[in-house]
């Protein structure tokens, strides 16, 4: 089994009791949202009425909440990036004292969607393309011609990959 | 970085055989009026002002308004409107009829000589025509590489691909493409040259060379 990958850190330890705390019936809606969301770290927060709505329904603080929302967050990045199954995920859990039908809801939540979110982080480029500038060439029929089959060696080298 | 790759089928037949000799090469057996016109008008015009109305021909052929380009000129020489009209519409007539030449035909000395013929300063005229002529790729470089692990993913594995192009302008762009990016580039590409292989198939006059 893989080592630990939520570290029990007291933010953690205090996000595990406020979590054990909530009403499970919205949880795993939240989770999936954040999941969703998760490959966009920088504009996940929610707008001041969202969170306001999120404070209500599961009775906490706006600091509480924000804890929550973090440690929730951590915990599916870490299993993007292990790549975790979701029993592992579960276990890890509840290894932490996370109660067994939360934990349950985090695996049915990563078993749904995980995949798909995985493959968001891979697509995301390391170079944000805020550089993006238009170029415009030229090609004759031959020239275009010429670079196709360039194309088509870069393909044959992708292809022999996989 | 988006390079958008523009190919130029088989365009207008324009007979460009013999082009010397009094015919007027790309213009045809008669040279249009106002071309005749801009070329006795330019006799009085200075260099400065010559490309600044090269300037505006160039982007009322790329169809971006002039009005006040056109206008700042009229303030700055003592050129009539009239006159400027002349020279403009000439050399925006004349342009246009180079620009509609397939770029395998176009030869640049040939260009030269028709052009001293219309009475035309040569340098500025060849200056022109290269500049509305888009860049060709030169020289294309590539790299497949793979992401192993990223802060987000152990194990990526991810391919992604670098590319280096050289221009025939001088310059040099060195872009990443990610792989799906680069699915739509071969489509795009490909997609192109059934395009021309339709044209081509169909058009009647070819243009040999």
């Amino acid at each position: 089994m893989a080592a630990s990958v939520v570290p029990e850190t007291d933010s953690i330890r205090r996000a595990v009791l406020l979590l054990n705390a909530v009403d499970p019936g919205r949880f795993p809606r939240l989770l999936s949202r954040l999941l969703q969301r998760l490959h966009l770290k920088a504009e996940t927060s929610f707008s001041e009425e969202e969170e306001e709505k999120l404070q209500i329904a599961f009775s906490l603080e706006k600091q509480d909440l924000h804890l929550v929302l973090e440690a929730i967050s951590f915990i599916l990045e870490q299993a993007v990036y292990h790549n975790l199954k979701p029993a592992s995920l579960q276990q890890q859990l509840q290894s932490i004292h996370l109660d067994q039908d939360k934990a349950e809801a985090f695996a049915n939540a990563w078993a749904a969607g995980g995949q798909e979110t995985i493959e968001k982080f891979r697509q995301r480029v390391l170079t944000p393309q805020k550089n993006l500038k238009k170029v415009f060439v030229e090609f004759s029929h031959q020239e275009l011609f010429e670079f196709y089959n360039k194309l088509e060696t870069i393909q044959a080298q992708l292809d022999s990959l996989t | 970085m988006a390079a958008v790759a523009v190919g130029k089928a088989a365009g207008a037949a324009y007979g460009h055989g013999e082009s010397s000799g009094g015919s007027g090469g790309f213009l045809g057996p008669r040279v249009p009026a106002e071309v005749e016109a801009m070329a006795r008008g330019l006799q009085e015009v200075g260099k400065e002002t010559f490309r600044r109305l090269l300037k505006v021909t160039v982007n009322a052929l790329e169809g971006k308004d002039c009005k006040d380009s056109v206008k700042l000129i009229a303030e700055s020489t003592d050129l009539s409107e009239e006159q400027l009209a002349f020279l403009i519409s000439g050399m925006y007539t004349l342009l246009r009829e180079a620009l509609r030449l397939p770029l395998s035909t176009f030869k640049q000395e040939v260009f030269k000589e028709d052009l001293k013929e219309l009475r035309r300063p040569v340098s500025e005229g060849t200056a022109l025509m290269q500049a509305s002529r888009l860049p060709n790729v030169q020289d294309f470089k590539w790299r497949v590489d793979v992401a192993i692990s990223t802060s987000s993913l152990a194990r990526a594995l991810q391919p992604s691909i670098l590319m280096l192009m050289k221009l025939s302008d001088g310059t040099a762009h060195r872009f990443e493409v990610p792989v799906a990016k680069f699915q739509e580039l071969r489509y795009n590409v490909a997609l192109i040259l059934k395009e021309m292989n339709d044209l081509e198939k169909r058009s009647i006059l070819k243009i040999q060379d």
